[in-house]
C-alpha cells in the first residue's frame, strides 16, 4: 500500500511540473501564434483582393452556408477590402473536398461584380510533383478576370475553359469546381455579404 | 567509458536510423527535401537532449515500475514546447512538417535513450548521448532527405543542380521513394562497413 502511495505521488509530481511548464510556454507563445496565423491570413488576403486601404481581416461577415453532419452550422467568413471607404473586394474560402488526396482550401477574391480577382491555395495534401502544380502562379492565373457569365466553369478536358495540369486532372477540377461553388453562393447572397453593417451573424 | 565514444557512436557505429533502425516513421515520412531533413532531425534531438536531461537527473527518485509512463510524460512535454515554438517562431517549418511533430513523442529512439542509458547513467554521460545520437539522427534524415530532393526535384537544399533539362524522378519524393533511398542508404553503409573490418 505504502509503495502504491509512493507512485502515485511520483507520477503526480511528475505530471504536476510537465503541466507547470506546458502552461507557461504555452502563455509565452500564444501571442507570437495568433500573430503568425492572422500574418498567414492577411497575405493570402493581399494576395486575392484588389489593394485596399483597410484591414480586410477586420472588416469581416459571417454567413451559414449549411450544416455539418451533426446538424450544426457551418459558417463562412467574408473578408471585405474598401478603398475610399467602399468595398472594393471581398474574400472567402472555399474547400473543394474533391481533390486527389484531402481537402483543398482556396481563398478566392472577388470585385463587388463577382469578377475574379486572384486565388490562393491554402493548404492541400496532392501529390508532389503532379496535383501541387495548382499552386504554381500560371494556375492561380487562369482565374483572374473569369466571372460566372464570361467562363465555363470545367477544365478543358471537361470540355470548359480551364487548362488542366498534365497528369493531374483531378486537383484542378476539384479546384475549378470548388471556386465555382463560391462564385454562386457569392451570387446569391450578394447583398447580405456587401451590406454596410454586415447582416447575418456578426463577428 | 570515455564522452568522446559516447558522442560518436551515435554518428556511426549506433546510428539511430542505419544501423539500429529506429525512428523509422519520421525518418520516412518527412524526408522529401534536405531542409525538411534538417528541420525534423533537430526538433527530434532538441527533444531527445532535454529528455535526457529530465530522465538522468530524476532517475534515482523515479521507482521502475513507473518510469515508462514517466519518461513519456517528460517527453510528450518537451514534444509540445518544441511544437508550440517552432509555429510561434519558424511558421513555415511548422506548415512543413505538420503532424510529424507531434508523432515525436512514439519516436522509439527517444524512449529507447531514456530507457538503456539516461536511466542509468549519469547527467553527463546522458547529455552527450543525446546530443552524438540527436548528431547522427539528422545527419541520416539531411541524408535521406538530400538524396531524395536531389532526384526527386533535381535541387538540392532549394538550389537547382541538374539545370532546365533534367526531368525530375517524382518518385522518389512519394512515399516508394523513401523505401527505395533507405534501402540503397543501407545497402552502401553495409559494404562501407564491411570494408572497414
Amino acid at each position: 500500500m505504502k509503495e502504491m502511495l509512493r507512485l502515485a505521488l511520483v507520477l503526480t509530481l511528475i505530471a504536476a511540473g510537465a503541466g507547470l511548464i506546458l502552461s507557461l510556454v504555452e502563455k509565452a507563445t500564444r501571442e507570437p501564434i495568433a500573430e503568425q496565423r492572422r500574418l498567414e491570413t492577411l497575405r493570402a488576403l493581399n494576395a486575392v483582393l484588389p489593394p485596399n486601404e483597410n484591414s480586410p481581416d477586420q472588416d469581416t461577415v459571417k454567413l451559414i452556408i449549411g450544416q455539418d453532419r451533426r446538424g450544426r452550422d457551418l459558417a463562412r467568413t467574408f473578408y471585405r477590402g474598401r478603398r475610399d471607404g467602399h468595398i472594393n473586394g471581398v474574400a472567402f474560402t472555399v474547400v473543394a473536398p474533391d481533390g486527389y488526396s484531402g481537402n483543398i482550401a482556396v481563398m478566392v477574391g472577388v470585385d463587388p461584380d463577382g469578377t475574379v480577382t486572384g486565388i490562393e491555395i491554402l493548404n492541400h495534401a496532392e501529390t508532389p510533383g503532379l496535383g501541387d502544380k495548382i499552386e504554381e502562379p500560371w494556375f492561380k492565373e487562369l482565374f483572374k478576370g473569369k466571372s460566372l457569365g464570361n467562363a465555363d466553369w470545367r477544365v478543358k478536358k471537361d470540355g470548359g475553359d480551364f487548362d488542366q495540369i498534365t497528369g493531374a486532372t483531378i486537383s484542378p477540377r476539384a479546384v475549378v469546381g470548388a471556386v465555382r461553388r463560391g462564385l454562386e453562393f457569392f451570387k446569391e447572397h450578394r447583398d447580405e455579404i456587401m451590406a454596410p453593417s454586415g447582416r447575418g451573424v456578426q463577428s | 567509458m570515455s564522452l568522446t565514444r559516447e558522442f560518436s557512436k551515435g554518428i556511426w557505429r549506433e546510428n539511430a536510423v542505419f544501423r539500429l533502425l529506429l525512428g523509422l516513421c519520421p525518418a520516412l515520412a518527412v524526408t522529401t527535401s534536405a531542409v525538411n531533413g534538417l528541420g525534423m532531425g533537430f526538433a527530434t534531438t532538441f527533444v531527445l537532449v532535454c529528455s535526457n536531461i529530465v530522465v538522468a537527473s530524476l532517475r534515482r527518485l523515479i521507482p521502475a515500475r513507473v518510469r515508462i509512463p514517466s519518461f513519456i510524460v517528460v517527453i510528450a512535454s518537451f514534444v509540445t514546447v518544441v511544437q508550440l515554438g517552432m509555429e510561434a517562431y519558424f511558421y513555415d517549418l511548422h506548415k512543413a512538417l505538420g503532424i510529424f511533430i507531434p508523432l515525436i513523442v512514439v519516436n522509439c529512439l527517444i524512449l529507447g535513450r531514456a530507457e538503456a542509458f539516461a536511466s542509468r547513467n549519469p547527467l553527463l554521460p546522458s547529455v552527450i548521448d543525446g546530443v552524438g545520437m540527436g548528431f547522427g539522427f539528422t545527419l541520416a534524415l539531411f541524408v535521406l532527405g538530400a538524396v531524395r530532393e536531389l532526384f526527386g526535384a533535381g535541387t538540392l537544399l532549394g538550389v537547382a543542380v541538374f539545370g532546365a533539362g533534367y526531368q525530375p524522378l517524382i518518385l522518389m519524393i512519394l512515399p516508394p521513394g523513401a523505401f527505395i533511398a533507405m534501402g540503397l542508404l543501407l545497402a552502401a553503409m553495409n559494404r562501407a562497413e564491411r570494408l572497414r573490418r
